[in-house]
């Protein structure tokens, strides 16, 4: 919190969508801070602009008012892992891992190399030349997280990256990005619905409010580093869930 | 979009609100304002430019005439009255020819759509049509309708049948199964299937074929009536030409143009009010 350094700092930051009489007060006002390498997960109602806030950071949408700092040494410091619709059905499994060197310019060799790298880390290797349409859910995502990070992002933001798949490999996928993400230690702002998700992965729960969204908790889970998806079954983990559900429950009644 | 502040080898990258989102209102105004006068500035600055030209003797007035004597050309026939007919011939055709093709496509297109065995039985053979050129199959129409009005509608007709044929048809393949399955499930009779599900998921992109076909329709009545009526715009053009009136001609190209804008806006128009819940299109169809 008192770094003098944040990796991400956000001052009153907000977003109105639309036209004086037909304008949206979709999020803030909004103060934020994440720390170098830290893994915030933002949890909310939807519609509450946690999605806004995101595209801010990505530099896909402005603020309408407040700045959004970003700490970096190159002019796209951020990667994106979107819900659905990220990868392109046109290229093959590995074009689309290098997709994000390619537009870099990296040479195709090492490009090729890297990509071959995360291919064989996401457990892809054999489907290097397959198009996307022939891969399941499960994997399609591992080819969004391994095209997100062959990059080397220094900020990663994920948009409910798990929110398309079933319970099941929901599950396996958070217990791979754990591991993934301890392992890089890449300053990570993660949006979800599930705050089972969010406490399995993040260093810091922030809760959000309904339109428009601001942030009404923060939690730390109380589960050391370097984790695994067994906390799941802690009694810590059911009674945090349990009270982070209570205040969020109040926000997404009267939508 | 962004802005890097040096700071030693580390910097900090700034999202701010730009100007449209510190003065939205002016801002959008202002591009607003931008477009208008593109749109109207543009052709404004290209026939002054052309007027320019003609006053100043660079090109020659009798072969392209001045934009003013095009202008006091047409309004002095039209105000004798000379100018209606061939325009009101030329509408007749459009219409008429544009109403039974649409209409024929439409269905044609339907059933081909959603009976894959009319679909296998039709698509080779109007494929092989599609491609001729219209305009290859008016003789014909002249040994079938005789002279008169029955081959111009006819092409015209024809035109337009292939463009709704073939947007329908995609339209109606293309419609997610789970639509067709929903009105399935609850038992729905063809009729209801098409009134409540084909129909509606299709119509949006039978418009669009329906708005090029509305352009297209004008294109060909004026080649026609060049080879085969004696009158209607496309006479009034090829005819003046032959009789060396450049600036009659130049009336009959403007009249024609309005009468494409017109007609492919009406369609347009339309064909918003008949889908509410498409996505809107401000583009014009390509025509």
């Amino acid at each position: 919190m008192g770094d003098p350094h944040p990796k991400l700092h956000a001052t009153r930051l907000t977003r109105t969508f639309g036209r004086a009489p037909h304008q949206v007060h979709a999020l803030g006002p909004l103060e934020l801070t994440i720390a170098p390498g830290e893994f915030v997960c933002l949890v909310g109602p939807s519609g509450c602009g946690k999605s806004t806030l995101l595209r801010i950071a990505a530099g896909l949408l402005r603020p309408s008012t407040g700045t959004l700092e970003i700490r970096t040494s190159s002019a796209r410091p951020a990667a994106m892992i979107f819900q659905d619709y990220g990868i392109y059905d046109w290229k093959s499994v590995r074009a689309n891992v290098r997709f994000g060197l390619d537009i870099q310019r990296v040479p195709r060799h090492e490009a090729n190399a890297r990509a071959d790298e995360w291919l064989t880390r996401m457990g892809l290797a054999d489907f290097a030349h397959a198009y996307p349409a022939t891969l399941s859910g499960g994997m399609r995502q591992r080819v969004a997280i391994a095209r997100a990070l062959a990059v080397k992002p220094e900020l990663l933001l994920m948009d409910e990256p798990f929110a398309a798949l079933d319970a099941q490999l929901r599950t396996i996928l958070q217990d791979e990005l754990l591991e993934l993400t301890q392992t890089l230690h890449t300053t990570t702002l993660f949006i979800t619905h599930s705050l089972e998700e969010a406490l399995v992965l993040g260093d810091r729960v922030l809760v959000m409010s309904a339109r428009p969204g601001r942030i009404i908790a923060e939690h730390r889970p109380p589960f050391p580093r370097p984790r695994t998806g067994d906390i799941r079954d802690s009694p810590e983990f059911t009674a945090l869930k349990s009270e982070l559900w209570e205040l969020l429950r109040k926000e997404t009644v009267p939508a | 979009m962004t802005t890097i502040a040096p700071d030693r080898e580390e910097s900090v990258l700034v999202r701010r609100p730009g100007p449209h989102e510190l003065r939205p209102v002016r801002t959008h105004r202002r591009r607003r304002a931008l477009e208008l006068s593109l749109a109207v500035a543009v052709p404004v600055a290209l026939v002054l430019w052309w007027q320019l030209a003609a006053t100043q003797g660079w090109i020659d007035p009798r072969v392209y005439p001045a934009p003013s004597t095009i202008l006091s050309d047409g309004w002095h026939r039209a105000a004798a009255g000379e100018l209606w007919p061939d325009v009101w011939a030329t509408t007749k055709r459009v219409v008429g020819g544009y109403a039974i093709g649409t209409a024929a496509g439409y269905a044609l297109g339907l059933l081909m759509g959603s009976l894959s065995l009319v679909r296998a039985a039709l698509e080779p053979l109007l494929d092989a049509l599609y491609v001729v050129p219209k305009l290859a199959l008016l003789p014909i129409f002249l040994n079938m309708f005789g002279l008169g009005e029955g081959p111009q509608v006819a092409l015209v007709a024809t035109t337009v049948f292939f463009f709704v044929w073939i947007s329908t048809m995609s339209a109606v393949v293309a419609i997610p199964s789970g639509h067709r399955d929903a009105g399935r499930v609850f038992g729905a009779t063809p009729w209801q299937m098409f009134r409540h599900v084909l129909l509606p998921a299709s119509l949006p992109a039978v418009l669009v074929g329906a708005r090029i076909a509305a352009g297209v329709a004008v294109l060909v009545i004026v080649a026609s009536e060049q080879i085969a009526a004696t009158n209607g715009l496309g006479h009034l053009i090829f005819d003046s030409r032959a009789l060396f009136q450049n600036d009659v001609m130049f009336v009959g190209i403007v009249c024609v143009a309005v009468l494409g804008v017109v007609f492919s806006e009406l369609v347009r128009v339309a064909g918003r009010l008949l889908t509410p819940w498409a996505p809107r299109d401000r583009g014009r169809g390509q025509s």
